[in-house]
């Protein structure tokens, strides 16, 4: 229960989602069953969050309104990839570990060695890894076999040739013949780490994918590059690029990198992003990092995640998390 | 062809500062607010950002088809702050006068039209002109109250914060040590909570405040939806449709005096950047403060004392070849000697009570001013040689001659003598300093600092702490931030101003220099 392989979202949920749709760009309501944030007695002191870069932006929000609720508590942040969060977690230098990819075996065991439990995951926000492409560009869908064909040395969904040109994607005119430039995220990134497993099936990457510092860059690359095709979190959409909407199979139904669809787990590269930390089985969580935890999956921190392009939890889930407090 | 090889530097070099610059200091005027109307009967309300191409569309219309980005902001309400539109879909376009700007604390801008303006439920201005000036009328106030909820927050609140997490360590001293804990620890305890108390105090305080933030503002935005705004969420009202330049010119000077002296807001894309310069003038001048005797005490000794021979010469080369190592790998050698080995036995030395949370075992500034100083100390051991170099050996000679031993030498001419050059290789080594990210990403450098590591609690520098850092904030900002078209003229901004502070500390350790100069030529002969 505590990481999931592959993570289909699937929810037997239907979740009230108003999406007003004005300039093509939706807007995403929180749950109405999500309480609002209520401000606790006595909690004070320091806490320090190490991890993940796509939930950088997302942690330094949470902090923000975290303080507003306690002006006496200190909130450190720091964000260099998800592969930096079990060791500051095991270390203790870190109360809070955000990562956006699920720990690695390898890395439950270490926490394990040291404490003799598991790390405590916690699902906060819903991502849906969008592959990109500049806003001209025409292109209708791709299937994560042409994905991996157009990402990936190996090929091992083994669905299509090696894709290197647009008319291979079925583009014509100025498109035809027009090499397709990847752009990519660097490898301490846990975006990198999960489409790698999800959509190259753990394939490597070609060698002319053009790893960036942050998914900013990479969308940024998409803008300005009009061929190019790059991946990163939904959060990062600008009206520069489009995200393709993509099938499982090939020739199989089609979905967009919508809310529903990836609560319904039918977009095929929805994921969780989480945040992990230290709870001794049967010992109360110190209080700081508890109120942390409950105000992201209050109405105010979900909000925040809309507010940074993200999906919002549900409010079961967001019910199902606040159990593992206690 | 020498002339010619400058003239490309230099223009080069003016090209970046111009497009810098361009695209920076832009960043602050408040651009006019246009309202198109589409055919399809959509109406679109911002500022005008740029205009393209329609890539291909000059194949069937000469001169091609144009397309704008506009910047529509209520982000909250449409999901994007920008959208392109294709000139040939604009039935009307036009710039109405009562459209306002608004800058939020949260999510962004608000372009819209005033409805009203409401104190506690009751409705005091209604209409675009009167309660545009009864919300400017209003916003002074609502200032006041929010900075005095940060004088509590920062000052009276920060002040308990303190005092609690030095007591709390004092338990966990006690702890350690395990002697007459008890009886010690309660009284300590009993003052946790009497400042606990003290806290309740103060946030009843800030609470009292908060009932004074009554008013709120309507607004429509294009497309016909209503939001209503909390007046504390306001930063400033701009109508730019009715405003003059010298208006303009005010909002301008005071959004840019904003971004100096501010705090950052919403994950550093908006606000000042205030915690960012302070922490890089900071870096650099410790830095320059270790670099400067370690570099020149190197340097008179491979110059003045060291017999010269083989190990000097390979010395030598090995201190040229420093300066050609990737600034990453002293970032590297920083964390694993100076963090990991000297600070982590720091902290098991002299903080076993704050203990597993490191104190010195963590990047911070002194670490990362230390990896500076190890990346700048070739540059200064090469100048200050030169330097020496440059002495007329009579001038050493004549003051053996006078009897002073060879220390008085170095001390009293030599050293004088090589000033200028040592100032030299400062100014280089600063300029280094200030520009380089990379080492500093893993010693130190954080996306938000929750405190500056020079303030008023005892021992005032703390250089353990973490800092931010205008080129990890442009590095920052440009990649990672989700909403980069809103972001991007800040990263623009925010290099313009680090090239400043860079030309500023550089042009402060010049004038030194000069005046070093004056004096020596003035003493030398």
């Amino acid at each position: 229960m505590y990481f999931i392989r592959k993570p289909a979202i699937v929810l037997a949920v239907a979740v009230a989602l108003a999406a007003a749709n004005t300039a093509g760009a939706q807007t995403v309501a929180v749950d109405a069953k999500i309480p609002a944030y209520k401000p606790a007695q006595g909690v004070s002191g320091n806490i320090s969050s190490v991890g993940s870069d796509s939930l950088n932006n997302l942690m330094t929000l949470w902090s923000e309104g975290f303080q507003k609720a306690y002006p006496n508590v200190k909130v450190q942040i720091e964000g260099k990839g998800s592969s930096t969060a079990p060791p500051a977690l095991i270390s203790g230098t870190a109360q809070l570990g955000p990562m956006s990819r699920a720990m690695k075996s390898s890395e439950i065991d270490d926490f394990e060695k040291k404490y003799g439990y598991k790390p405590t995951v916690i699902k906060t926000a819903v991502d849906a890894l969008a592959v990109f492409v500049n806003k001209d560009n025409p292109v209708k869908s791709m299937s994560l076999a042409q994905v991996d064909a157009a990402f990936s040395k190996g090929r091992l969904r083994k669905g299509a040739d090696d894709i290197k040109t647009w008319d291979q994607l079925g583009l014509t005119g100025e498109w035809a013949g027009k090499p397709v430039s990847l752009y990519g995220r660097n490898s301490a990134s846990g975006t990198y780490g999960f489409f790698k497993e999800h959509a190259l099936n753990k394939g490597d990457y070609k060698d002319t994918v053009k790893e960036q510092p942050g998914s900013a860059a990479v969308v940024q690359g998409v803008t300005v590059d009009r061929y190019s095709m790059g991946y990163s979190g939904i959060g990062y959409t600008t009206p520069g690029v489009r995200a393709v909407p993509l099938s499982e199979k090939t020739g199989g139904k089609v979905f967009e990198a919508t809310p529903e669809n990836s609560y319904s787990g039918e977009y095929p590269l929805s994921r969780f992003l989480y945040v992990y930390i230290n709870k001794a089985p049967g010992k109360p969580l110190d209080p700081i990092v508890k109120e942390f935890i409950k105000l992201v999956l209050s109405k105010n921190g979900q909000e925040v995640v809309v507010k940074d392009g993200y999906y919002p939890l549900p409010a079961s889930v967001t019910a199902e998390e606040l159990k593992k407090l206690d | 062809m020498t002339g010619g090889a400058l003239a490309f530097c230099l223009i080069m070099v003016t090209g970046l500062v111009a497009l810098i610059m361009a695209n920076g200091l832009g960043f602050f005027w408040p651009g006019d607010i246009y309202r198109f109307t589409l055919k399809d009967g959509r109406e679109i309300a911002g500022q005008l950002v740029e205009r393209e191409q329609i890539p291909g569309s000059d194949t069937n219309v000469p001169g091609g088809l144009f397309r704008i980005k506009v910047k529509q902001a209520n982000r909250d309400l449409y999901g994007t702050d920008f959208v392109w539109i294709d000139e040939s879909a604009i039935t009307k376009k036009d710039k109405p006068a009562d459209a306002i700007l608004i800058h939020r604390r949260e999510w962004g801008d608000f372009i819209g039209v005033i409805v009203e303006v409401t104190d506690a439920g009751k409705s005091v201005a209604k209409g675009p002109q009167e309660g545009l000036k009864f919300l400017k009328s209003l916003l002074p106030q609502a200032d006041a109250t929010l900075a005095a909820i940060y004088a509590i927050e920062k000052g009276d609140i920060g002040q308990i914060n303190y005092r609690q997490d030095a007591l709390r360590l004092e338990i966990k001293k006690l702890e350690i040590k395990g002697e007459g804990a008890r009886f010690k620890k309660a009284g300590i305890e009993a003052q946790i909570a009497e400042l606990g108390k003290q806290y309740a105090i103060q946030s009843a305080r800030i609470d009292e405040l908060k009932k004074k933030q009554t008013a709120n503002v309507k607004l429509t935005a294009a497309g016909g939806v209503e939001k209503e705004l909390p007046l504390q969420t306001v930063v400033r009202v701009i109508s730019p449709n009715t405003e003059g330049v010298i208006g303009k010119t005010l909002i301008y000077m005071e959004r840019l005096w904003e971004f100096l002296s501010g705090d950052p807001r919403e994950a550093n894309t908006e606000g000042g950047v205030f915690p960012a310069i302070f922490g890089t003038v900071m870096l650099v001048l410790i830095m320059s403060v270790i670099v400067t005797p370690f570099g020149v005490v190197a340097a008179f000794y491979l110059r003045e004392y060291a017999k010269q021979g083989t190990l000097v010469s390979i010395v030598r080369i090995a201190v040229n070849n420093l300066a050609g190592v990737p600034s990453i790998v002293f970032g590297v050698f920083g964390v694993g000697f100076f963090i990991y080995f000297v600070g982590g036995g720091l902290d098991r030395m002299f903080f076993p009570e704050r203990l597993p949370a490191p104190t010195f075992g963590t990047g911070g500034i002194l670490w990362a001013s230390l990896t500076l100083a190890l990346l700048t100390l070739p540059v200064v051991i090469v100048s200050t040689e030169e330097g020496l170099a440059q002495i007329p050996k009579g001038l050493r000679e004549a003051s053996l001659a006078l009897g002073a031993t060879k220390f008085e030498t170095t001390w009293r001419v030599a050293l004088p003598a090589a000033l200028p050059s040592i100032m030299t290789g400062l100014i280089l080594a600063m300029a280094r300093a200030a520009g380089e990210v990379a080492p500093l990403m893993i010693t130190g450098v954080v996306k938000l600092a929750p405190a500056l590591p020079l303030d008023g609690y005892w021992p005032f520098v703390h250089l353990e702490r973490k800092f931010m850092h205008l080129g990890f904030h442009i590095y920052d900002v440009g990649f990672q931030s989700p909403n980069v078209d809103a972001a991007r003229p800040m990263v623009y901004t925010t290099t313009l101003l680090l090239l400043l502070i860079v030309v500023f500390l550089t042009l402060g350790a010049i004038m030194t220099r000069n005046r070093l100069r004056k004096k020596f030529a003035g003493s030398a002969v």
